[in-house]
Formats: structure tokens, sequence, C-alpha cells
């Protein structure tokens, strides 16, 4: 019986299946589903995030059953602390500058002119962004080490020319292997800016007779300003908290820089008071900067990022085109061909040397892949850290997306906040938190999968949240509120509505997770034990014993991995992705007018 | 069946400081079989209600019953699912991972009828609607006003005693908002359901409507037939937002027996029922339609006035008549009835179909007559 011919059948028309349209009991509002999950996700923010960072505090301040600010006193004013702060201060300031000169022309290059190969310089980013810091450390050292680096041996015993050698073991070669990977910082974020910028506003400063310098003056630049130093920002943040290249360039050349020194803190005997107070340090530092980033600049940025539809304005270069093209190719082999070439070179050599194409062999990969026990233990570790991780902070990152976003909750930007400070956490500080509020606990996590899990969904949750945060703000509520009123619970609308609308964004927040996981060492450092063992461990600790060509074997064995994971990743999300470009998630939204 | 009571229904948002009251006091007493409309401008706390009614706000004062159940009031809410009603949002709300089939099927599955009970159902629904044979279809391969009767499918298909409708039309184009109207007008009568209808166009409410309530300001302004709201605005802010309308300034000249004598500006005088309260000698406002103002070539007194300007229309011809005081009037004759730019013309105003408001010294949107 269709409504059409719907008799008035009085208070019978009720539709069955439905629950009685009373109040819910108490106790049933209490422990509904909704609320079991969403006091989950809190739940799990503050186990992962909150509580560690007060036992951080608490362990900075507190010695023997009193307070005390000792720890912070020697913190501040040890030359060996002082020394780390100001190295990390000049690392992440030339690291910032050089991002910004290396990252806004290819930026502009691509977002602006008719420059050729603009698929090479996003790919070139884009690798740069994804390749392992401390593998670009190892290619380098091997090209620039004092000794043994190749290319100085060159200019020493085949040109007599010691003195064109550069030594890699120097703040400028540190500054160099960071900088390679933290440009992209400023190319991905200045380029899309610069995208967005619609010509228009640009050609009406022309109508009314500014020329070209003046209209990028005095319209473009304040328009994309706040976007390349968010860039800027974000690259300082993340050059300081790398701990693999300051460990592989910075210790040897006697660099020592705050994650290098809180490591060396756990030296035996421990001092994780110090340590903690040390860590506290750091983390005002790029909380500081990363608020900078947020309150300031994100609040003054007048281009919408990724904003589609605009028509930004392209210069014909004329011959101007060549000299970029050239600087493009040349950090696109700097950048990827050479380090990448030098890692395979070295893998296959019998001994790395100025003749190393004279003996190639395969030995070193069987070595590590078989007779090495801690491999095939740290693949499979690895593997499964970075998967469950990257599955727990993309879900936990939907829940707090969902409370943030679609509940009144009172509480819930605090949420969100506490789901964002990993972003100024260093993976070191991470772990001296874990380890703090973990040993007081009466579970023993330390040295175990479960606390290396927890320190990678831990520090990796913004980017969940983020990722979640976008894909549900394109879903508009009423896609939910329809099934609500349709008569489906909450969990019901969950599972049929809001999951699959966010499965494209989940999915790519998946990946985003996955790949730092992967090869994550600055916190994974401190905490794993011999049968926790994880692949960027293993390649340390490899690194660290001195077999330089093993390293590069088990260094590019883990490229492999990372490749084939995002390969099988990409070919499964694909084709859901593929499946949604027919569907258009959130086009249910109509632009308006006539569709 | 369902009537909705509405009582004392207030709520208000935003932050600490700064509340924004969205709805205040609200009482409406809403009969069954009703198409019902909540109108006015946008921020005038329609679309509250409406999700009000939903169970998708929770008041801060007041309570809403269907029937005798009382559904809403600021100790808690029946949640949505749990009302048994069926809502149209304006941007559809068509889910783009579902297919026609599913997105109808959606509330007979959770009602857990059988899969032949389910496609029954749902063929039926997509004949109601006129989208036979588009059920394997995803909605971006619909044109809007195909969403549309989806989304009406889908929440007709679950037998609601009440629906709601979020401005459904707006999204569409004139030519098929105009079908769509009396498609829904048609629905309404047929289902017997209760239809609450919102939205901001006053033609569409008129058209559609057994009873509207006009609301601004997050009060109810004025609830009652679409003829009384039209031809007897309760107060300035209805009168005004019912279609065109001219305030002429004028002051009562004396009150007999409630019957008031207005005199207006330009020598307009008139008979009509005294405002509440008024007093001889009180400022107020005349409101008088252009359709209900006729004019006759030549000048004379008293109601001569002067053509300043002349719009030809097609069905109509709309003319700006200057009045001796300065004031201006717009009238609307037949097309036929030609005058001149400059031409002086007697003004002649149906008293009958005149209101009478107090003069606002300030904050007009408080009014109440």
């Amino acid at each position: 019986m269709g409504p059409a011919t719907m008799p008035d059948a009085g208070a019978t028309r009720r539709p069955a299946g439905l629950s009685s349209a009373r109040p819910p009991s108490r106790l049933a509002r209490i422990f509904s589903l909704e609320r079991i999950v969403m006091g989950a996700a809190i739940a799990a923010l503050f186990i992962l995030v909150v509580f560690p960072l007060c036992f951080l505090l608490i362990g900075s301040v507190w010695s023997e059953g009193r307070f005390t600010l000792e720890y912070f006193r020697e913190a501040l004013t040890g030359r060996l602390y002082l020394q780390a702060l100001l190295n990390s201060l000049m690392l992440g300031a030339w690291t910032g500058l050089f991002s910004l000169l290396l990252g806004l022309p290819l930026a502009w290059a691509v977002a602006r002119t008719n420059v050729p190969g603009k698929g090479l310089i996003t790919l070139t980013a884009n690798l740069s962004y994804l390749s392992p810091p401390f593998l670009t450390a190892i290619a380098f050292v091997n090209l620039f080490g004092p000794n043994a680096g190749l290319i100085n041996a060159f200019f020493r015993d085949m040109v007599g020319a010691p003195w064109l050698g550069f030594n890699i073991f120097s703040m400028p070669g540190l500054v160099l292997v960071t900088v390679l990977h933290t440009f992209p910082y400023v190319f991905l974020l200045a380029s899309s800016a610069l995208q967005s910028v619609d010509a228009s506003y640009e050609e009406a400063a022309q109508i009314l007779g500014a020329s070209k310098f003046r209209t990028v003056l005095s319209i473009t630049t304040p328009l994309v300003m706040p976007a390349i130093l968010s860039g800027v920002l974000l690259a300082f943040v993340n050059a300081i908290a790398l701990f693999g290249s300051q460990a592989i360039i910075g210790l040897p050349g006697r660099i020592v820089t705050l994650p290098t020194r809180i490591y060396s803190l756990f030296d035996f005997p421990a001092q994780y008071a110090l340590a903690s107070a040390l860590s506290l340090l750091f983390v005002v530092i790029t909380v500081a900067a990363l608020y900078i980033q947020r309150a300031y600049l994100a609040k003054r940025s007048f281009v919408t990022l990724g904003g589609k539809g605009a028509r930004p304005q392209l210069m014909d270069l004329g011959w101007a085109k060549w000299p970029l093209f050239g600087f493009c190719v040349v950090v696109f082999f700097v950048s990827i061909i050479l380090p990448y070439a030098t890692l395979i070179a070295v893998s296959i050599s019998k001994s790395w040397g100025l003749n190393f194409w004279q003996g190639l062999t395969l030995e070193h990969y069987r070595f590590v892949l078989f007779d090495y026990d801690v491999t095939q233990r740290a693949i499979v570790n690895s593997l499964g850290l970075a998967i469950v991780a990257a599955t727990i902070a993309v879900f936990l990152g939907a829940i707090i997306g969902w409370i943030d976003i679609r509940t009144q909750i009172p509480g819930r930007k605090f949420l969100d906040y506490a789901a964002l400070v990993p972003l100024g956490l260093p993976g070191i500080v991470m772990a001296v938190a874990l380890i703090q509020f973990w040993l007081t606990m009466p579970i023993a996590l330390y040295g175990t999968l479960t606390i290396l899990l927890l320190a990678y969904v831990g520090r990796y949750i913004p980017l969940g949240v983020r990722a979640a945060n976008t894909s549900l703000r394109q879903i508009d509520p009423t896609l939910e509120e329809s099934a609500r009123i349709l008569g489906a619970s909450w969990g019901h609308t969950l599972k049929e509505i809001t999951l699959p609308l966010m499965r494209p964004g989940l999915f790519a927040g998946w990946l985003l997770v996955f790949v730092p996981v992967i090869q994550e060492l600055s916190a994974s450092i401190l905490l794993f034990s011999s049968s926790s063992m994880t692949l960027a461990v293993a390649i340390y600790n490899l690194y660290e014993t001195g077999y330089t060509e093993p390293v590069a074997a088990l260094a590019m064995t883990n490229m492999a991995i990372i490749t084939v994971v995002i390969i099988i990743a990409r070919k499964i999300g694909g084709g859901q992705i593929g499946r949604k470009e027919n569907e258009k998630p959130g086009d249910g939204v109509p632009q308006g007018g006539t569709a | 069946m369902a009537g909705i009571t509405i009582q004392n229904l207030s709520k208000s948002y935003g932050g600490r400081h700064v509340q924004m009251a969205a709805l205040s006091e609200l009482n409406l007493n809403i009969a069954d079989n009703q198409f019902i409309t909540l109108l006015g401008p946008s921020g005038c706390g329609k679309t509250t209600t409406l999700r009000c009614i939903a169970g998708y706000v929770t008041p801060d004062t007041g309570s809403i019953h269907v029937d005798d159940r009382l559904l809403s009031s600021p100790q808690g809410v029946v949640s949505p699912e749990a009302r048994g009603m069926g809502m149209v949002f304006q941007n559809y709300a068509v889910w783009p991972h579902k297919t026609v089939h599913e997105n109808i099927a959606f509330g007979l599955k959770l009602r857990k009828l059988s899969a032949q009970q389910v496609r029954d159902k749902v063929e039926q629904a997509l004949v109601l609607v006129n989208l036979k044979g588009l059920e394997a279809r995803y909605p971006n391969e619909l044109s809007g006003g195909q969403q549309q009767r989806v989304a009406l499918a889908r929440s007709l298909v679950v037998e609601p005693d009440i629906l709601l409708l979020d401005e459904p039309l707006s999204n569409l184009d004139a030519k098929l908002r105009e079908k769509m109207r009396s498609e829904l007008k048609q629905l309404q009568r047929r289902t017997g359901i209760t239809f609450i209808y919102v939205t901001h166009d006053q033609s569409e409410a008129l058209a559609l409507s057994d009873q509207i309530a006009v609301m601004h300001g997050g009060r109810l302004q004025q609830f009652g037939s679409p003829f009384e709201v039209y031809t007897k605005p309760s107060n300035r802010i209805v009168a005004d937002f019912m279609g065109l309308v001219n305030f002429v300034p004028g002051r009562v000249a004396a009150i007999d027996a409630g019957q008031a004598i207005i005199e207006g500006e330009g020598g307009l005088r008139l008979q009509a029922a005294a405002p509440t309260g008024a007093a001889p000698g009180a400022p107020v406002d005349i409101a008088v339609r252009p359709e209900n103002i006729t004019l006759a070539a030549g000048g004379g007194t008293p109601g001569a006035g002067v053509i300043r300007e002349r719009v030809f229309l097609g069905n109509i011809c709309e003319y700006t008549v200057a009045l001796p005081g300065g004031a201006s009037l717009r009238v609307q004759t037949h097309p036929l009835q030609q005058f001149s730019e400059g031409e002086a013309v007697t003004v002649t105003v149906d008293a009958s179909q005149c209101s009478i408001f107090p003069r606002e010294v300030a904050q007009s949107d408080r009014a109440a007559a």
C-alpha cells in the first residue's frame, strides 16, 4: 500500500519496527552506542597524548618526592644543553631559509609560468617528502664522508685537489641533507596558494594602471605570503625534529642537537628527569613556531588553500624558462637521483670506493635478507605496526573529527586541540613522555610492540584527525540527518552513510599515516627492544656498526617495501576512489540552480 | 493522526558572551491533515522551529507535543529516528553513494519489511513521484528536480504522520518550481499527511498553505489562512513581507465607536477600525496595497496626485504617484488604463482594504499591532 492510497487509518499507521516515541530511559541514554564509541575515543586520546604529556611535565619538576626546578636550571645553563639548543635553532633557521630559496622558485615555476617539466617538479617534491631522511643522510655520507666519501676521494686521489671536497659532517652538510626533506613544505603550500589566486585580482590591478612588477608586489605577494611563511615554519619545525639525519651527520661532526642530546641522556645511567626537562624546552620551541603559524598566519591567509576553480595567470618566460628548467632538473638530480643511485650502487658493490663498479654483487642483499636474523623480524614488525597504527589513527581521527564538527559536546574544542598537539611533539619527545608515563604504570610496556604502537598512533593522530575533518566538512550534515529521521540509529547512520562517504578521505589519511610510520626512527630509537625491532632502527643500528654496503642493501629493501605497499594500497583504494568518482561523494549537495 | 502543539518554545545560539535568540516563545497549534507554512526572511527562526520539531535541536524552553506525546522539552528530546516523521531538505540530501532504489528503500529496510514488500513499496513510491525506470541510477545522474523527487519518495514511502519540508523548492528553476509546487499540494491532499513547509517565498506560501505562520526576528507575527494574512496583516512587518505595500503617514482624526477617521498625507481621508490603544491625534501608518488604489484622469481635491513614473509589466501597469505632501504611492492598474508621466490624476483608496498601524518611533522590528 503506497502513500498515495493511504487511508486515514488512525494511530495504527505508526511504522513497524521503530522504537516507540518515548524518551529513552536514563540508562539507555548513558550506555548508547554513540556515547560508548565517543567515550572510548576520548579515553584513547587521553592515554595517547594527554597523560604522557602530563607525566613528562611532572617528571621534569618532581624528584624524590618533592618539587624542584633543578633540572630546568641545568637544561638552561649547562653548556652541553645550551649548545644543543643553539645548534637546533641554527639548523632550523638555515633549513627554513634554504627550504624557502629552493621551494618558492619551484612553486612559482609550477603555478605561474610556462616552464616545461612541471610534472617532474611535482614528482621531485613528493618523492623528497616521502623519502626517509635518514636514508638520504646515509647516501650523502657515502658521497661526501671526509675519508671514504666517493666524491671527496675522487677529488683527493684522482684530481689531486682535496680542497674541492666537501665534508658532510658539518652544519652545512646537515642543513643540505635536511633541506632535501623539508623544502616540499614550502613548495606545496606556496604552489597551491599561488594557484588559487585568481587572475582577476591581478588583472584588476593591471587595468587600473599597475605594472607587472607593481602587481606582484602589491597584490600577489600579500595574498600568498601567509602560505609561504607557513611552509617555512613547518620546514623549521620538522627540520629540528629529525633524529636520524642529526645522529648520522651531526654526531660524527660533533654537532649535537636537542634530539641527539636527549638520546644520549638515556645512556646508562638514564637521566629521565633531565631528559624530560630538555624535551619540554624542545616542545616549547616547536609549539611556539606552530602557534605563530596557526594563529597569526592562518588567520591572515586570504587564499583558500587547494581552492579549485581559480584561474591563475600564467607568465610566458620566453628563453628564461630554460635556466629555470635547468634549476628544476638540478634539484631533481640532487634530491632524488643522487641519493638513490648512490644507495643502489653501494648496495651492489663488493666494497664501496672509487672502483666500486669492478665487483658488483647481490651478496649484501642475501646477507641482510637471509643471514642477518634481525631483518625479517623488523620487516614483519614495521609492516604490522604501520598498518595497525594507520588504521587506528584514521578511525580515531574520524570519531574525534565527528565529535568536533557534528556535536555540541562541551570541551570538544579541547579534544580537537589535544589531537593536534602531537604535531608539535618531536618523535623523541613523544618517546620520553611515553616512557615517563608507562614506567609508572603497573603494566610493563617498555620494549614491547605495544608501546611503539602507542607512540606511532599518538604522534600521527593529527594526520588522521585532519583527514577526517577535511572529508567530514565536505559531507553535508543533512545527509546524516535524513537517515536519522528515517529511523536509523547513530551507529547505523555511521556505518551506512557517514563512513562510506568519508572513505576516500579516510583512505588518503591512512596512506598519510602509513608512510611516516613505516620509516619512523625518532621515537622508535628510544622505545625498541630486540624483539620489537623495526626496519628504521635496524638500518640505523647496522649503520652504527659500520657495515656500509649491507646498510645500503637494507635501505633499498626498506624503500622497496614502502613502494610496494603504496602501490598495493593505491590499487585497492584507487579502485574505491574510481568507483566513487562515478558517484561523486558530496555531489548530493547540489550546486544550486538547475542541475 | 497527528496534530502538533508547540508551547512557549525558545532557542538561543551563540557563545558565552553573545546569545542570539533564534526563536522566542513560540506558541503554535497545528491541526491534523494540514498544509502549514512557516514563512519569513532568513534568520527569522523558521528553520530552527522545523529542526526542533524534527528533534535535531533541543529547545531552551517550552515543549513540543505530537498528539499527546511529549517529544521535545529542555529536559530531553526524543531522537529523530524515534519520531516517525519525514523530512525533505533544501539540498535534497539524497545519498550520493546509493542508487535511487537504495535511497528510497533505506527507511523500509530499517522497518524490517520483507524484500518483496520493499520492492513493491519502492515501486509505488517511484510511480507517485514520476520516477519510474530510474531506480538503478545514482543521484549524480539525475537532474535537480529528479533528486528532489527521490528525496520526497524516500520520506513518503515510510508513511510518516508528519512531513517536514525545508525550502525544498528553492534550488529548482522557476518553471520546475511551479510544477513541483502543485504536485506537493496534491500529494498532501492525497496522503492526508501533515505537511510543515518552510519557505521565504511568500507567493509559494500563499499558493500552498492551509495556514501560514509568518515569522520575523524569532517571533511569530501572525498565524492564519493565506487570505487573512494577506488582506488583514496583524502588523507592519507582516504587511511589508506579504507582497507590495504602501505606507502612508497619517494621524487619527477622530474615534467613534471603534471606528476611526484617519487623515493621511496628501489629503487621504478614510474610515477604518481603530487600532488598539489609539487616541485622537496619534500618529499612524496607513498600509495600502498597490492593487487597492484606483486612478482617474484629471486632478482634483481631495486625492490629487501627479504621475512620476510608469512601468509597463504586461499584465499590469505600475505607476508611482506623487502626493502633494511629498509622499508617493505605488499603484497598479489594468494595463489598458494608461496615464503619461507628469499627468495629474485623482487617487482613490479602497478604505476597506487598508490596515492602520500605530507609527513606530524606532525599532520597527518589534512591532505588534
